[in-house]
This record gives structure tokens, sequence and C-alpha cells, in this order.
């Protein structure tokens, strides 16, 4: 979904609560997805999962959907999400093999290889030709595992406020025009 | 007299984030609390507000700012009758962050919300601070927004006009920069211009030989440019008395403009209430005096909020929810932010009327 995630989520979270033969007063916790991803999109659920969260006295639980795509995958494996412009964000979990999560060139993923590894995510087919491992596939509905993970953590007590998982900076420059010298009496 | 009535309200449309609490008390509506946090740090190495610098500080800091506005007006949440949010205009990832935040808080809660006009919100302040009564001549002029609004009730604007291009806020921050001064511009030039002569520089009143409450603040700057770039050429930079000198003629040229085309949009209101002005350009001491000056020829009380209500605040979004939820205005969790939202639909659109529409 492209444009108008602002004015769907509410109705969908009454939805699907609904669904669930459930109300919003039975709920313990919130997981919210924190990207990495597109960031108005990211930004939309984090500070409404921040808002419901406040409003209902429960915790809020920021998952990044690296995590979520691991959920299920045979470690160690590396998991990827589409970052355009032929870039990918990558994230290697397993005992001994946790990297990430990082911004990476498609051409420079041959750094993320190890043995036994298993890949999954956004052109997983292709990172796994270049690394030797074994491609898998990953549900295409992330939310399921977004709870799940957001269910194991939500009573840790130094737990964080969910925030978004961006991995690229803002694009901004600083001003170039530093003034003109200022002379001396 | 209206029902007691606890709004809380959020601010988020461009660089400093806020959350107030208001009770209807009354006849009188009271701020129990109103915080405001800057970004005013994150943005001060590129000369201008980043707007996804701002986006992202807005939404890790819109619940804390809420949690420190409930603690200080030692009210509840549940004490809470209805969410009010900026909704537009406003740098769209912003305004995005915080009507998630008010949808959030209004589910959670189960109670309404209601999307404020960011410019409605300073327009209505008068009310707010000075029991202002309907109608009267609202000059907005801010780092963003620079009109002049006919307010006949809290849903009730007309814009007489406004500027075509920068508003002067944003003109003080180039101004600055052009000068060496730090950001934000508006006080650092203010300061400079004290020592300074405001006539040894010619400078551009714009739009001042035109009919009409239009405004354009786009040539003085370049003005300012041009008479920079003479001095730096014959002397190889500028001197401190230079600089003030620069900032004293910008200054009376903004103040020319801003008193004369504020005279011209007094002339032909009929029985107006008061003239008065909000906005961070409003803090501008000249400013204030000469505006007064106008109101004072024109027979009108002049007012002038607190400082800290004519800036960007979450308040006046209270308040102006406030009003809209007593004429009945609910907005449902589908509502929209939206970057272009004009106060005045019937107004001929000033700036950004592409396809889009009118910006504010």
């Amino acid at each position: 979904m492209g444009k108008g995630q602002a004015e769907r989520l509410m109705p969908l979270i009454a939805e699907v609560i609904a669904d669930g033969g459930r109300t919003l007063e039975d709920l313990d916790a919130i997981g919210v997805g924190i990207g990495p991803g597109n960031f108005t999109g990211i930004r939309i659920s984090v500070s409404a999962a921040r808002g419901l969260a406040l409003a209902l006295g429960i915790p809020a639980v920021g998952v990044s959907m690296l995590e979520a795509r691991a959920l299920d995958t045979p470690h160690p494996s590396l998991v990827s999400v589409d970052a355009r412009r032929d870039h990918l964000y990558l994230q290697r979990f397993g005992p001994g093999a946790d990297l990430g999560p990082d911004l990476v060139a498609m051409n420079a993923v041959a750094a993320w290889a190890c043995p036994g590894l298993s890949v999954t995510g956004d052109r997983a087919e292709e990172i796994a030709a270049v690394l030797g491992a074994t491609p898998m596939p990953c549900p295409d509905n992330p939310t399921p595992a977004i709870a799940r993970l957001a269910a194991a953590r939500f009573r840790d007590p130094a737990l964080p406020r969910p925030a978004p998982l961006y991995l690229r900076a803002a694009d901004a420059a600083p001003a170039r025009d530093g003034g003109p010298m200022i002379l001396p009496r | 007299m209206p029902l007691p009535l606890t709004i809380l309200g959020l601010e988020s449309s461009c660089d400093d984030t806020g959350a107030a609490v208001l009770r209807r008390d009354g006849d009188r509506a009271v701020i129990l609390s109103n915080v405001v946090a800057s970004q005013t740090d994150l943005h001060a190495a590129f000369g201008g507000v980043v707007p996804e610098i701002a986006a992202r500080a807005h939404a890790e800091k819109l619940d804390i700012m809420v949690e420190q506005a409930l603690a200080e007006a030692g009210v509840t949440l549940p004490e809470i009758d209805a969410v009010a949010v900026t909704a537009g205009p406003g740098l769209i990832g912003g305004v995005l962050s915080g009507v998630m935040a008010a949808k959030g808080l209004a589910m959670g809660l189960g109670k309404p919300l209601l999307g404020v006009n960011h410019l409605a919100g300073h327009a209505l302040t008068p009310v707010l601070t000075d029991g202002m009564r309907f109608p009267y001549l609202m000059l907005l002029v801010s780092g963003g927004h620079c009109q002049f609004l006919r307010v006949d009730g809290p849903q009730e604007f007309r814009r007489l006009g406004g500027t075509i291009d920068d508003a002067p806020g944003e003109a003080f921050d180039k101004v600055a920069r052009l000068l060496g001064l730090p950001q934000p511009g508006g006080p650092e030039v203010e300061r400079a211009a004290k020592s300074g002569d405001p006539a040894r520089f010619d400078l551009p009143r714009p739009l001042m030989d035109r009919p009409g409450c239009d405004l354009s603040f786009s040539g003085l700057k370049t003005a300012v440019l041009r008479a920079r770039d003479d001095l730096v050429a014959a002397q190889g930079g500028l001197s401190e008395q230079d600089r003030a000198d620069l900032c004293a003629g910008f200054q009376a040229a903004v103040a020319d403009v801003l008193a004369g085309k504020s005279a011209r949009a007094l002339e032909g209101q009929g029985a107006l209430t008061g003239f008065a002005v909000a906005g961070g350009v409003a803090a501008n001491a000249t400013f204030r005096a000469r505006l007064d000056a106008v109101a004072a020829a024109a027979g009108l009380p002049f007012v002038a909020p607190p400082l800290a209500l004519c800036t960007d605040n979450a308040a006046m979004i209270a308040f102006a929810g406030l009003l809209l939820h007593e004429v009945g205005q609910r907005d449902d969790l589908t509502l929209s932010a939206r970057p272009r939202w004009p106060l005045d639909t019937a107004a001929a659109p000033l700036i950004g009327s592409g396809k889009k529409g009118a910006k504010a």
C-alpha cells in the first residue's frame, strides 16, 4: 500500500481486534514495525503505536522488519529488505554470527557470507547466489511475527519506546554561504 | 454557559513539538499547561528547517511532550474530553506524526478527535488571551506565513492579502545568513539593527506602489544581498557598522511594508473590534510599535498575545479545537494530514497555486 496508510491504519486496527474477538482494553502490549523502509510509513506506524500505548497505559514494542523476517528462518540467517537504488538493508542472525543492521550496496553483499547461511527477504535468490548460501522464503505479512516478538519482549523493564529504524541519514547538506568576512575595527 | 471541557492539544507542523492541556471554565478557557520542545539546535547547521530532520524529531517526541503537559496540568488521560491536533498546513512529515499520535490517543481513550488548521490556531489566539470578540483583523506573520485575515468567527476567515513569495521570518533568516549572523535570524537581525542607521542603504518597499494588501519580501532580501556584495567588492568584507546598518535598513523596510499594508487592510472593513498580530515575527519590538500605531490611527485596540502564544504552540491548537468541538465538529480516525490547507478557500491562491491548490 502506497498512499492512504495514515487514513487506513486506525480502522484496520479496529477491524483486526474485532476479528480476534477482543477489545482494545484486552491488549497487554502493542508490537509495531519500525522499518527499515519508507520513512513516512514507519513514522505513521510508530507515532500511532506510541499514542495508542500512552492512552491504554500499556507498552509499545518496536520490532524491525529484519527481526520479523528472521523469526522462522534457520540460523545463521541473512535477512534483507530492499532499500532501492540497488541497495539493501541487511542483518545477520545466529549464534556468533550477529551482524548489522546496515545499509549495503548490492555489489558489496559478499562481505556478509558465513558458513551454513540461509538468506531470506527481498532479492534473497540473488544474494544467496553471490554468497553460495541457501535462499529461504519469508511470509508476505510480517505482522504475526511482529506480534510474537512483541509478546516475548514487552515485560522487559528496560524496554525503550519504539523508534523508527532509518539506517539512512536525512538528506540534508549544511548551508554553503558562511557569510562575509567581518572586518576588524 | 458552555459545558466544562478539557482538551489535549498537539502541534508539530514545523520545528516545534508542542502539547497543551486547556480547560473550558464558564466563559473562559484556561491554559493548564503548554509545553514546547524546540528543534532549533537540530537545524542550526543547515541554515533552515530540514523537513526530514524535523519529522524524525517529532515522531520520537510527541508522546513525551503529552506526558509532560499532562503532568504539568495535573490532569490524567481519562479526564481528557477530546484530542485536538494540527492537521495542516505545514511540513507533512511532522503533521503526519502529530495526526497519527493524536489518532492513537483518541482511539485508546475513546474520545473525539479534532483536526485543527494551524493558521486558525494562530488566528483565534487573541480570543483565548485577550477575550477578543469577532470580527477583528489579524496579521499572521511568522517564519512560514504572512497574511491578513478578517476573523468573523471560529470557522469564518477571509484572507484580505498575503505574501506572494517569502514569509518575513524566512527573509530574516536569509538576511542573517547573508550577513554571517546565527540562526534563527529574527532576534539576531533585530539586535544588530539597534546600533544601525536605517537610512544608510536605500532598500525597496516591495508592492507598496500596488493596490491591495499583498506583500513580497523576496526582492528585499536580494537587495540586501546586492548591497552586501557591493561592500565586499569595495572593501573585502563588512564592518560591524555595515552589518548593523544593513540590518536596520532591512528591518525598517519590512516595518514600512507591514505597517503600510496593515493600514490598507483596515480600510473599509467597517466595525472591527481590534487589530491583532500573531506569529514569531510579532516578537520584533519595532514591528509591534509600528503596528500599534497603525491600530491607534484607525481607532482600534492593538492586541499582541504573549510571545509563547504568538509562536507555534499547542495551546492555540487546543483552543481552536475547543471552539470546533463547541460547534459540533468531530473528526473520525481517517482524518488526513494536509500539507496545504488554506483557511479561506474562496480567496485566490497566492503561493503554490499549481494543480495541488493553494498552500495556505
